[in-house]
């Protein structure tokens, strides 16, 4: 069948990642009763979010360590500048990331140093001039995105701004973050990519972008210089001074858009703060600042987007971050709207996927698309525990 | 760290194949040595009728339960016709707000001393100042029938049943123990392993009203609904090659350790040797028979991953290994509807194999979502 090769995939992702070596917890299992905390590493982890335990014994290896890729090592103090050369290597690499085809360890660094070049002289909130079509979470299905090209036409003749969640759960994570880096460093005024909160060396180590990167490349060097390259995404993009774009939502300590510009954005997404908030954050029907479920970020009703649209003179806020079934929603009267470009999610979802195009007078018109028909497709096919206990 | 990553993962892979009987020389030796293991089939409520126990067996083999909880009791809850035995440590003092009460159920097969370690962490981590509360569900641990013998093949064992001993135990510790503490600073969260997850999950409505008023939250730890209800067609090969009888507990212990179903020793010593008891010839004998509780499987996960999800509290879900989530489950989590945490160097009892990272994410967890303790700072405004 042909079916075959592609349900090995998950399967063996699956299997990586369940069998995952005790470490932490480890240190007393001796029949000694003396439970001695200070040797225990995370006794002095109390911060907020707990999705992170469990990095610490990796953070403790050098190599893990946010820099230890090298790609930032050389920054240039001016932009990149594109001559033929390094035009025809992208136009090279993209047209093999076109085919769903890697590109080399070697070449992933050279792409990446050169994408550090024209990140890093973006800003927090980044400006995008209308006409941009707007798309939400694409999480490795990159098939999907090459559909969302058809939808919304090719790249560069039609602007895009992308607000985050490029990784994880999808089984083509390193195919899509390449071909969406190559296609920025490529058409830098173009394409915008803002940071999700996926692009994160925690968050990868547990959704499947680290082990991906293992697979496809037996080693971690290719996830250790794409989550250093993350620290210079955008962490939000302003549409012709009227859509604040970013990817979670409102903080409860950012009033106005120039409280993130002077926020610093190359580091890891932290666990708590404006930053982790911007990424984190929903909108939700009860009024004022809440506690998210989520256990990161806050939940901000409509009282508070009206004011921050009010006060920041917008007429929207647009993010991502939240499945919805129809590809796009509206909240708070339309003062939010939500938007998703990752059909039936994780090959089992049922959803919609939808984009937003943004045209010279600023309407907007939604693109609703269902998952791309291929031969292969990935059928859902997970592994069984043995227990059930 | 790559390459050293890599083969542990092999070896452990080569263990983990090993303990399902899956590469194919270690399959039919598990089957030949099976017929030498007495199995308990078909003796409901076995243990403390069926079986010639002997209670005059020196214990000191064990670990004591009062190194992890300071009390342990036996309640006769007649509405359920079961004593129910229980470990509880008490909040020491009460000047703070709040005050965390942490409500455990066991999954099948397991005991209320599962929680041992994670308890012990907890109380801790927290001076003193929380409760935890761990009972042996019926079927299980020292919790036994109150029917005559005639009866006890009646014993049911659906989520429904489990749900109302919970719902019972519940009332029950509130009113002899928790009422002496200011209720407004009470904050229960409902902590349940597997199939004890379906079951805090379940229990949270049927709660009394007053009672229902002081919980914050459901804990679920390692368990999916779609997941769940897969493994329930291979459990009876797994149940196979699970011995049922050993010398003695501390190979009961090592059995368990070294097949790679207890991942923390330390864990494993309080944990293990409670799912045994010992027998006239010395040996230990397991006390639950998972295979009496067959005909109700299919009651136990039903419908679980749709009612969490919707369920109208503070909602956490820790999963070992990794994010094995079902249709359900995914929106809900893509919605933001409950925090979900991954252990990933974890089995699947994560409470005796992380109790560190269980105690740290369970106080966390109260920390962040108790409103007596939030207030959400804002800068709006201010200028």
């Amino acid at each position: 069948m042909d079916m075959d090769m592609d349900m090995d995939v998950p399967m063996q992702d699956a299997m990586s990642e369940q069998l995952t070596p005790t470490i932490n917890e480890d240190s007393n299992t001796t029949n000694d009763n003396n439970n001695n905390n200070e040797n225990i590493n995370n006794d002095n982890d109390n911060s907020t979010n707990n999705n992170n335990n469990n990095d610490e014994e990796d953070y403790q290896d050098i190599d893990f360590k946010p820099g230890s890729s090298g790609i930032a090592d050389n920054k240039s103090s001016k932009p990149l500048e594109l001559n033929s050369s390094n035009i025809n290597q992208l136009d090279v690499w993209i047209e093999k990331l076109s085919k769903c085809e890697i590109l080399s360890e070697d070449d992933i660094s050279r792409l990446c140093k050169m994408a550090v070049d024209v990140l890093q002289f973006e800003d927090n909130v980044q400006p995008v001039n209308v006409p941009v079509t707007i798309c939400g979470d694409v999480h490795g299905q990159f098939h999907d995105l090459m559909e969302l090209f058809k939808i919304g036409g090719p790249c560069p003749d039609t602007n895009y701004l992308f607000m985050g969640d490029y990784v994880d759960r999808g089984y083509y994570s390193v195919e899509t973050v390449s071909f969406l880096v190559a296609m920025k460093v490529r058409y830098p005024h173009r394409i915008t990519i803002l940071r999700g909160n996926h692009e994160s060396r925690q968050i990868t180590q547990v959704y499947g972008f680290y082990d991906e990167c293992l697979r496809k490349y037996g080693s971690a060097n290719v996830w250790k210089m794409f989550t250093d390259l993350f620290d210079y995404f955008p962490i939000t993009a302003l549409v012709d001074n009227k859509i604040f774009c970013l990817h979670g939502g409102l903080s409860p300590m950012i009033e106005t858009i120039d409280q993130v510009r002077e926020l610093n954005r190359i580091q890891e997404v932290p666990h708590e703060g404006p930053m982790c908030d911007l990424l984190w954050s929903d909108p939700d029907d009860r009024g004022g600042w809440g506690i998210s479920p989520r256990g990161a970020g806050f939940t901000f009703g409509q009282d508070i987007s009206e004011q921050f649209n009010h006060t920041n003179d917008l007429t929207l806020v647009a993010r991502a971050h939240q499945l919805v079934m129809e590809g796009y929603a509206w909240s708070h009267q339309q003062n939010v709207v939500t938007i998703f470009s990752a059909p039936n999610y994780c090959y089992r979802c049922g959803n919609q996927a939808a984009i937003m195009e943004v045209d010279e007078n600023n309407n907007r018109q939604f693109l609703q698309y269902d998952p791309s028909v291929r031969p292969g497709e990935p059928t859902v096919s997970r592994k069984t525990p043995d227990y059930f206990l | 760290m790559s390459g050293l990553r890599k083969q542990m993962l092999l070896n452990h892979l080569q263990k983990v194949q090993e303990v399902l009987g899956e590469s194919s020389g270690s399959e039919s030796e598990e089957q030949d040595s099976l017929g030498e293991l007495p199995t308990l089939n078909g003796k409901p409520g076995l243990g403390h009728s069926a079986l010639e126990v002997d209670e005059t067996m020196p214990k000191e083999e064990i670990v004591n339960w009062n190194k992890f909880f300071t009390e342990k009791k036996m309640v006769n809850i007649a509405d359920r016709a079961h004593n129910f035995n229980y470990y509880y440590s008490l909040p020491k003092n009460n000047n703070d707000r709040s005050i965390p009460i942490y409500i455990f159920h066991h999954g099948a097969g397991s005991s209320g001393l599962t929680f041992a370690n994670l308890t012990k962490e907890l109380y801790a981590r927290m001076n003193e100042e929380c409760g935890c509360f761990s009972f042996d569900a019926r079927g299980h641990g020292e919790t036994t029938s109150t029917l005559p013998v005639k009866k006890i093949r009646t014993i049911k064992y659906d989520r429904d049943a489990f749900v109302n001993d919970f719902k019972a135990f519940i009332s029950y510790i509130y009113d002899m123990y928790l009422i002496s503490y200011p209720k407004e600073k009470l904050s229960i969260i409902l902590v349940g392993h597997s199939l004890g997850g379906s079951i805090c999950t379940f229990t949270l409505t049927h709660i009394r009203s007053d009672i229902r008023k002081r919980v914050l939250g459901v804990a679920m730890f390692d368990i999916v609904e779609e997941v769940a209800i897969q493994a329930l067609q291979k459990v009876q090969h797994f149940l196979y090659s699970t011995p049922n009888q050993f010398p003695s507990y501390k190979e009961a212990v090592d059995w368990h350790v070294s097949n790679g179903l207890s991942h923390l020793q330390s864990s494993a010593e309080i944990s293990i040797p409670a799912l045994f008891q010992k027998v006239k010839d010395g040996g230990v004998v397991r006390r639950t028979d998972l295979r009496m509780f067959s005909p109700y499987w299919d009651t136990w996960f039903t419908g679980l991953s749709h009612h969490f999800v919707t369920l109208a509290t503070c909602k956490l879900l820790i999963l070992a290994g990794n994010d094995n989530l079902d249709r359900e489950l995914i929106i809900g989590q893509m919605q933001g509807k409950y925090q979900l945490v991954v252990f990933q160097d974890s089995g699947h009892f994560l409470q005796e194999d992380a109790p560190k990272k269980c105690a740290l994410t369970l106080i966390d967890f109260w920390k962040r979502n108790d409103n007596k303790n939030v207030v959400i700072k804002s800068n709006w405004g201010l200028k």
